[in-house]
């Protein structure tokens, strides 16, 4: 890095910063305090450097602690914490919708140059990773923590499906779970895909004019601005609403 | 209240994601059985074919029809490409393969004199420790007329010429980590394959990483060129439009061209500036070279990368002679700062329209990110301070007492509880 002068040291850093200002506003979205989220992003940071090797050989495995395990603890604690066995499985299902789409691209354009099959090669493929994560988890579970868990593990199960690959092509090759660390395609895929259900979501609202009142638990319309909730009957219970007051008390 | 009901439906939802893994694995087994055939352009093969399209490729040609360059590269609207003229044309209609361009200026790319001199035949010494990364996207790229085909998976004749480059910037006393992973199979996730690697380089702390591949146009004449007497490739370099590095790269790509020009003149192809970011955002001195084509033999590409490698030092700032001092910071890396702050602003501005409405309410809302969101840091540092009078009797008072005391830390919970109005899931 030595080579590096104030213009382009200036351009790594802004970078960098956006980057994990960024992260950290995703992070703050999923159960976490503002300081667990920075604690995680420093651990995030120190992790990139640290790959744990599994195999060695033919087939080289490892996983990175920044930008594998943590983002993997990371995406179980959300679906842990989620609200409801219903969520938990839109999110299970966005990933394995999201990792199917992705293999279906790498299998289509597999053996060409990248640029070949038409139409993919417009946006570079470390893009395809947040965009369809982030447009599938809305999809399916139009939720923001889906979109997480969906990239984190989407990317991380085509790692899984590369191993195989190598296992069985008897190729030589490198499956570096999550390791680019923090910059890594896994992690990014789950920043951007959660920008980008913010987005979709926000704008979506934004056009039929307000959210979605009808049919959502209470805890969620509690925390929308305007008229006070009638108080449910004493004999009443709000099914479905205990995720909105959990995430408030701990955040 | 579904507590109970919870952990078996979390591990219900585990079991789908291995079952849908078993299908997809299933899937590509039954993929690679196939025989590869040949024809590119149809739906069976598109989904089913191992083949290369080496051979397939697009012309560029000038209005008036000349041609400008091929590359196997598909080519869009808005490329951009440097000539080896250094005349600047973009892409402004597509037509099959054919990619129609305008000339939009000439590009006047200058070294330092005192870079580099023609005439220094005598390779230059680097001085101090400077780090260069060498990686291969597409191992498996190889050079027919030597290797007999154009693609060895995991062992690409590109590896050797990345052997060769390395060793060339090794002689003048650069350090140079070749990195020879395996990104197979050569697809799209290449790049998200090789990104590991390129990180990987720039923490042991490479200065700049170069992403060596070849191309794929059939005719070996257009990359060959005959220089000091021995027959090499010429070498293109390709800059990615995606990201925020670009013209940052694109800046080094000309002063490479520019110190190549003046020292081996016809080296260097061109500089194409196309769609992608081939990993290129994680530095600002980071290059993919194409050397050559596939028909191209081995030793040709060997001989254009070893001229190449000749004038990477003093570009970078660390050739031995005096003059030449560290990398200069360029108007470009000033351009990339600028770049990225300005789409931050445009980005969250045009964010925070569209999630309040209006104007007047995007603006209360940054007051909102600025005072509320961030309010558990701020808070953190303030629950150091005491917010009541009696700090001394609380440091050195009970537990109990402090317990108490930070229970009443009230004026903290106002901002928390409107805060989680949008911490919405």
């Amino acid at each position: 890095m030595t080579g590096y002068t104030a213009g382009v040291l200036m351009l790594v850093i802004i970078f960098v910063l956006v980057y994990f200002g960024l992260a950290h506003r995703v992070l703050d979205r999923l159960y976490l305090s503002d300081r667990a989220a920075l604690a995680l992003i420093v651990a995030m940071i120190f992790g990139s450097f640290i790959n744990i090797p599994i195999t060695s050989g033919r087939v080289v495995t490892s996983v990175n602690v920044g930008g594998g395990l943590i983002p993997l603890g990371l995406a179980v604690y959300v679906l842990y914490r989620a609200g409801t066995g219903r969520e938990v499985g839109r999110a299970m299902l966005g990933a394995v919708i999201t990792a199917g789409v992705l293999s279906g691209i790498n299998i289509l354009t597999r053996g060409r140059e990248a640029w070949n099959v038409y139409g993919l090669s417009l946006l570079d493929p470390i893009y395809y990773y947040p965009l369809i994560a982030g447009l599938v988890a809305y999809l399916v579970g139009r939720s923001r923590r889906a979109a997480f868990v969906g990239a984190i593990l989407g990317v991380l199960l085509l790692d899984g499906i590369d191993l195989i690959y190598y296992l069985r092509t008897g190729l030589r090759g490198t499956v570096a779970f999550g390791g680019a660390g923090i910059i890594d395609v896994t992690f990014m895929a789950a920043v951007i895909a959660v920008l980008l259900a913010e987005l979709i979501g926000e704008a979506r609202e934004r056009i039929q004019g307000g959210p979605e009142v009808s049919k959502r638990p209470r805890s969620l319309l509690a925390g929308l601005r305007g008229a006070p909730l009638k108080p449910l009957p004493d004999n009443k219970k709000d099914n479905g609403g205990d995720q909105g007051e959990k995430s408030k008390e701990t955040s | 209240m579904k507590k109970a009901k919870r952990p078996r439906r979390f591990w219900l939802g585990i079991l789908t994601v291995f079952t849908a893994l078993a299908l997809v694995t299933i899937l590509a087994l039954h993929e690679s059985y196939r025989e590869a055939t040949t024809t590119v352009f149809n739906l069976k093969n598109l989904l089913a074919s191992q083949a290369h399209t080496e051979g397939e490729y697009s012309i560029l040609v000038d209005e008036q029809g000349r041609i400008l360059d091929m590359m196997s590269r598909r080519v869009y609207l808005n490329d951009e490409f440097i000539a080896a003229d250094n005349h600047r044309y973009k892409v402004i209609r597509i037509e099959g393969n054919r990619a129609i361009c305008r000339e939009i200026g000439i590009e006047q790319l200058s070294l330092d004199k005192s870079t580099l001199s023609p005439d220094a035949t005598a390779p230059v010494q680097a001085r101090g420790s400077q780090v260069i990364g060498v990686y291969h996207s597409h191992d498996d790229e190889s050079y027919v007329p030597t290797q007999g085909t154009e693609s060895i998976p995991g062992s690409g004749g590109i590896l050797q010429v990345g052997t060769s480059f390395a060793n060339r910037l090794r002689s003048m006393g650069l350090t140079v980590i070749v990195d020879q992973t395996s990104h197979a199979p050569h697809d799209d996730a290449a790049y998200r394959r090789s990104r590991r690697t390129a990180t990987g380089l720039l923490q042991k702390g490479a200065a700049a990483i170069f992403d060596l591949h070849r191309d794929g146009v059939p005719d070996p004449t257009f990359y060959r060129r005959t220089i000091n007497g021995q027959n090499v490739t010429m070498i293109r370099l390709v800059v990615g439009r995606e990201n925020q590095n670009m013209s940052a790269n694109l800046d080094f790509a000309k002063r490479l061209k520019a110190a190549a020009d003046t020292r081996y003149p016809g080296l260097i192809r061109g500089i194409f500036i196309g769609a992608g970011s081939y990993n290129q955002d994680l530095s600002p001195r980071a290059m993919l070279l194409e050397v050559g084509t596939h028909t191209n033999t081995l030793a040709e590409a060997e001989g254009g990368v070893t001229l190449f490698a000749d004038i990477v030092p003093p570009v970078l700032g660390v050739a031995a002679q005096p003059a030449a001092s560290r990398t200069t910071s360029t108007t470009a890396d000033w351009k990339g700062v600028l770049f990225v702050i300005l789409a931050v602003v445009l980005g969250g501005g045009a964010f925070l329209i569209i999630s309040t409405g209006s104007w007047e309410k995007a603006v209360s809302r940054l007051k909102q990110v600025t005072s509320i969101e961030w309010v558990n840091l701020l808070g953190w540092r303030r629950a150091k301070r005491p917010l009541l009078p009696g700090l001394k009797e609380r440091e050195a008072g009970s537990f109990k007492k402090k317990v108490r005391y930070d229970r009443k830390t009230a004026p903290e919970s106002l901002p928390n509880e409107e805060r989680a109005d949008w911490q919405k899931d």
